[in-house]
């Protein structure tokens, strides 16, 4: 063991903190050499001097500072650190509440049929060129829905009406469109839902499978809208008065389409078709048209027992939508109500058993 | 409270100012207090509060914040009347003089050691503990830190 190795170790050596075998080595070199034994002994010295030094004492009323800076903190502290969560913590916590509030939103909305009465009340008028079609003939077959309120592009007069007349104008507009044929023993029923304004156009178009609502029609619709109406609607010739309830229809092909997709989205078909049928047995009928649906491939999306209507909804392949149509005639006698003029792939059929 | 006199001794040497001393001692008893949960009971109380406060004065030295270091000021280390020889009072205040600056003089990696060791009694494996150190670094250490002290007090020693 040289000098400078002995010296390193001299320190532990003081405090018996060596190993025995290292002790030994430590031993046997100081034996040999007075150099080392002086570094020793100074070192001995030095720590001895080291642990005269007297223990400090903490300042009087160090403990009284001590205890009043542990004391536990006054509540709004407490609160303050409560609310000031981590970002860890606090992110997701706010994160989800924001979801969950937006679902409450949708989940209110879709349960409240004012609201989305008012919501398609609103939206046109701030954009007119908005087509009218983009708003999904939903609750279609409630029992107690809202009009449906048809877009009405600018015109002339409508500025000039208030809103409640021009509501009970447009609902007087809608009974005109469903009005029965004379020929029908079926009165035509407020509460029946009109159909949806999407489909409206057909009435003026369709080819005919089936004769549209005979003109006849009118002065019923006239007797039941009050004189204001009759100012507003009647005095127009139905084309002119179904031009300004329905949307342009240039678009009409687009605007199918989204109307599709806003329907596939919100789970509520748009109806293509609408239609009455008059029959003896509701039931006999309801069955036979199932089967003759499913001859044609179509299937029944809805079946429905009101009172006095039965309320069936299908899709009809568009290729065998002619023999349908002719096949329901023989089911009994059908009314249509409404007919997309541009009939898609799929046709959606509401029809009425009564 | 019994540990109130060594913490606040570990502080004042490590910082070599009574007033940042007791702010280290007092900051170190309020986090003890607040964090009495992490305590491990196999370790003892008195190591758990020396590490406290080694780091607390380790961290407020690395720093660079802190007030002017008063190595003049007085009383800062008193020697017990105890030693091989009855020294002069003048002689006496000298080395204590001498003794706490060549101490405020030393690396802290090795001031905390030699004050943890022969200040305050701790044994290798404590201070190993205390500072998260190898029982060998605390050795060479601690040798270094006395090989210096001695250097500077050589005419004081005998």
């Amino acid at each position: 063991m040289t000098c400078d190795e002995t010296r390193d170790t001299l320190s532990a050596y003081l405090d018996e903190a060596l190993a025995p075998d290292e002790r030994s080595l430590v031993d046997a070199h100081l034996a040999g050499c007075a150099e080392c034994r002086r570094e020793l002994e100074a070192l001995r010295g030095m720590v001895a001097l080291l642990q005269r030094v007297e223990p400090a004492r903490a300042p009087v009323g160090f403990v009284d500072r001590v205890v009043a800076a542990a004391r536990p903190r006054p509540w709004y502290r407490r609160a303050a650190d409560a609310v000031l969560l981590p970002f860890s913590v606090k992110l997701p916590l706010e994160v989800t509440a924001m979801v969950m509030v937006g679902l409450l939103a949708v989940y209110l909305f879709e349960r409240n049929p004012e609201l989305q009465q008012a919501a398609r009340e609103v939206a046109p008028r701030q954009e007119p060129a908005a087509p009218a079609k983009e708003k999904p003939p939903e609750r279609l077959a409630d029992k107690t829905p809202p009009p449906p309120v048809p877009y009405t592009p600018p015109s002339s007069e409508a500025p000039a009406r208030a809103p409640g007349e021009r509501d009970r104008a447009d609902a007087s507009r809608s009974q005109e469109v469903t009005a029965p044929p004379p020929g029908v023993d079926s009165p035509a029923p407020p509460a029946v839902p009109a159909p949806p304004a999407v489909s409206a156009p057909s009435v003026a178009s369709a080819p005919p499978p089936i004769a549209p609502s005979p003109p006849e029609a009118k002065p019923q619709a006239k007797s039941e809208a009050g004189p204001s109406e009759n100012v507003a609607g009647a005095a127009r010739p139905e084309a002119e008065g179904r031009q300004r309830v329905l949307p342009p229809s240039t678009d009409s092909a687009g605007a199918a389409a989204s109307s599709a997709r806003l329907a596939l989205r919100r789970g509520l078909p748009p109806a293509d078709v609408v239609a009455r049928v008059a029959v003896k047995d509701r039931d006999a009928a309801e069955r036979e048209l199932a089967a003759l649906i499913a001859r044609l491939g179509g299937s029944v999306t809805q079946r429905r027992r009101e009172d006095e209507t039965t309320v069936v909804e299908a899709v009809i392949p568009q290729p065998r939508y002619a023999e349908f149509a002719e096949s329901v005639g023989r089911i009994g006698s059908w009314r249509l109500e409404a007919e997309r003029p541009d009939l898609p792939a799929q046709i959606h059929v509401i029809l009425r058993l009564q | 409270m019994t540990y109130q006199h060594r913490v606040f001794g570990v502080a004042l040497r490590m910082l070599g100012n009574r007033a940042e001393a007791e702010d280290v001692a007092q900051e170190a008893f309020v986090r003890a207090h607040r964090a009495i949960g992490e305590f491990r009971g196999d370790a003892k109380l008195s190591t758990w509060l020396y590490a406290i406060t080694s780091r607390l004065c380790l961290n407020r030295l690395a720093s660079g914040e802190r007030r002017l270091a008063s190595h003049g000021e007085d009383a800062l280390l008193r020697l017990s009347d105890a030693g091989p020889r009855p020294d002069a009072a003048l002689e006496r205040r000298e080395l204590e003089t001498a003794l706490g600056r060549a101490i405020a003089e030393l690396p802290e990696d090795r001031r905390i050691v030699v004050v943890l060791r022969d200040l305050e009694g701790l044994s290798y494996e404590e201070i190993a503990q205390v500072l998260e150190l190898e029982l060998g670094t605390v050795r060479s250490r601690l040798h270094r830190a006395r090989a210096d002290l001695k250097e500077k007090l050589e005419r004081f020693l005998p």
